[in-house]
């Protein structure tokens, strides 16, 4: 009883962890081996086999049947026949589905799903080129012909293609320009967030008037949405009516305010001092917690020493802060890497994907390509990247602290 | 002589630093009292307006579902910080107090889930909530939303909890208190500073929160506030004084939010970072 208690605390918590994280992330690594296409009638879903949608066959077959009287005797027969099969194949299925159109209920998902096997498909392949070859020659029944042939959508093949979509995305360039894109960005940002946030940090470490409402006011752009910061900064950085934009060019920073946002190297500037506003603030933060972990009583006996200011921080304040810039630094680089909302407000990837980061091509594919067996193909590989990233920081994090045990 | 130097430099740096984070708040309000005529063209680079207006606020809340979208966002927001930050607590409260096998696991996986890009579950759960017809509505966000609130919440109160004495818990063991009492009755009180940390901090993530909230309600009656913010666009120009309107309503309770909870919330944020 006693060894159970624990269990019984963390128990919701690690349901919830499987079915909301964990079981998601291993279905997007499912579907990265699948032919997804939501706007592709036979290919919504995951399916290792082929299989019957008794639905669309129903919706089409109900049609054609009150005007089979209409039809050549023989084609009127196949169709029958077709459609006997199909009742004996699919059994008591048939009937439930059949019942539920014709009482017009709702189909629950998979319910009209069964399987089929190969040789059945091809004989319902067959029979469906037979009628409409039937019925070609005779005119006016272009309406039945195309039922017919929507009844063939009923068939669903199997969408799961193996490592396909990795063949086709290792050597994609639109894909390497994005990892380069995000990781090109996550340097330079991540960089002049680390310096300023160092010297924002030092500057807040000592007592002035003001302070407090100093530390209020730098939570404020951490605390707004990025989305949201990604619209004031598409208002500042305007071609047409950006302050900041106009004061950057005639600082002669930029040619025409009008490049900020409209040529390539613009809009990664532009997405990088909108993330340097955002999180700068953030990092300082953090940089700040770990000064304030310093004994002062270090830099007391460093100035009795003699030791300048450049050399306490040289050899006091930098060496006992490693620890927290690798912090630092893990999360934000994480965040950065992983970045959708700014670059889908503020460039949208523009222009022409110069500044599109891998969470916004692989959004692309899945929201606006409905191709999501190559979305999730392209998230597993940011995921994996990620990875990587994060591995490489533990473990110069682990080494540190060895060092430090050593030492 | 020196130390006057560096006293005057440093004022210099702060006042740099704190202008460049407040200018695109100053300039934002400063352009949402002006006409519309004076948006575009010479005008739109003036500071102070002669004709200041309200127009832009009432239109944001008469001509456009902004307010809509506000309630959706604290409705769920609300919501999932509520029932994330109580099942994390439970759990958070066992990998403070007890050792048991699997907790190192548990821990680990926590971590790399609060790590990992939203995209890489996006598509499974939207072909999920989509299945079941959830897209469009308020649980279609909450239940993608667990994902990422209840690590965080979870690793932030561990770092809490690890803080608050046991003494007291003890005591209560010694009086027969079960496990369940004495968490609910005497640790739960104890520790309400650091629930109440996460919970702020739990509940501005998830107000953020941009790729689900894009990807699941797209209809106007469930947009959340950030995305109908980002994805607000006029008939024919782009309509600035109604989207820097909204951009200082919505600005405006967080600042409050922040000058009132300004240590709190910067606890947070250290919590999990800083080694012990």
């Amino acid at each position: 009883m006693r060894k159970l208690t624990p269990y019984y605390f963390i128990l919701p918590a690690v349901i919830m962890i499987i079915v909301v994280a964990l079981f998601p992330v291993g279905k997007t690594f499912y579907y990265s081996f699948f032919d997804i296409q939501l706007n592709h009638p036979c290919k919504t879903a995951a399916r290792f086999s082929c299989e019957f949608d008794l639905e669309k066959y129903l919706e089409n077959y109900l049609l054609i049947k009150r005007s089979l009287s209409e039809l050549p005797a023989e084609a009127a027969k196949r169709i029958k026949a077709l459609n006997k099969e199909v009742k004996e194949a699919a059994g008591s299925r048939y009937v439930l589905v059949q019942q539920k159109m014709l009482t017009y209920k709702n189909i629950a998902p998979g319910e009209a799903l069964v399987d089929i096997n190969d040789k059945n498909a091809r004989k319902f392949r067959h029979h469906i080129k037979q009628i409409t070859a039937g019925l070609n020659n005779k005119r006016n029944k272009t309406k039945i012909i195309g039922m017919v042939k929507s009844m063939q959508d009923a068939l669903l093949a199997p969408t799961f293609i193996g490592w396909a979509n990795f063949k086709k995305y290792i050597f994609n360039l639109r894909l390497w320009q994005a990892v380069f894109n995000t990781t090109a960005f996550t340097i330079v940002s991540v960089f002049l967030e680390l310096v300023l946030g160092l010297i924002f940090a030092l500057m807040m470490n000592k007592v002035f008037r003001g302070r407090n409402l100093f530390r209020s006011a730098v939570l404020i752009p951490w605390a707004i949405p990025t989305a949201v910061a990604a619209v004031i900064w598409g208002f500042l950085l305007d071609g047409q009516n950006g302050i900041v934009a106009k004061y950057l060019s005639s600082l002669g920073f930029v040619d025409n305010m009008g490049n900020m946002l409209s040529t390539a190297a613009g809009a990664f500037f532009s997405m990088v001092i909108a993330d340097v506003w955002k999180t700068t603030p953030y990092m300082a933060l953090l940089l700040l917690a770990g000064l304030q972990s310093i004994p002062g009583s270090l830099y007391e006996s460093a100035a009795i020493d003699g030791a300048g200011v450049y050399k306490r921080f040289r050899y006091i304040t930098l060496p006992l802060l490693k620890h927290a810039i690798l912090v630092a630094l893990l999360f934000r680089t994480l965040d950065s890497f992983r970045i959708f909302d700014l670059v889908f407000v503020l460039t949208g990837g523009g222009p022409a994907n110069a500044t599109e980061t891998v969470s916004v091509l692989a959004y692309k594919k899945m929201f606006s390509q409905s191709n999501f067996g190559e979305g999730s193909t392209i998230a597993v590989i940011l995921f994996l990247l990620v990875t990587f990233i994060s591995i490489i920081y533990i473990y110069f994090l682990r080494s540190l602290l060895k060092g430090e045990e050593t030492a | 002589m020196i130390d006057r130097f560096f006293t005057a430099f440093r004022y210099t740096v702060v006042i740099v630093f704190f202008s460049a984070l407040m200018f695109p708040f100053l300039w934002i309000f400063l352009s949402s009292v002006k006409p519309l005529t004076e948006l575009f063209g010479e005008d739109a680079f003036k500071y102070f307006t002669a004709n200041p207006t309200i127009a832009h606020y009432i239109s944001i809340f008469v001509n456009y579902p902004f307010l809509r979208y506000l309630w959706n966002s604290f409705i769920i927001a609300t919501v999932t910080t509520v029932y994330s930050v109580s099942i994390s607590a439970a759990a958070a409260y066992a990998v403070a107090r007890f050792n048991f096998i699997g907790k190192t696991i548990l821990l680990g996986v926590v971590l790399a889930i609060a790590m990992f890009p939203p995209i890489a579950i996006i598509s499974p759960l939207y072909i999920f909530l989509k299945n079941v017809g959830l897209t469009n509505s308020y649980l279609g966000l909450m239940i993608p939303y667990t994902t990422f609130a209840i690590p965080f919440s979870m690793w932030l109160l561990v770092m809490f909890f690890k803080k608050v004495p046991w003494t007291l818990a003890e005591a209560a063991k010694i009086d027969g208190a079960n496990s369940w009492q004495i968490f609910y009755r005497i640790f739960l009180p104890l520790s309400l500073p650091g629930i109440f940390t996460t919970a702020i901090l739990t509940f501005i993530t998830v107000w953020n929160e941009f790729l689900f909230a894009l990807t699941i309600n797209t209809d106007d009656r469930f947009k959340t506030i950030p995305v109908g913010i980002a994805m607000f666009q006029g008939q024919y120009t782009i309509p600035w004084g109604e989207i820097t309107a909204v951009t200082v309503v919505v600005t405006i309770p967080l600042v409050i939010m922040v000058f009132l909870f300004q240590k709190r919330i910067i606890s947070g944020i250290t919590a999990g970072a800083v080694k012990e």
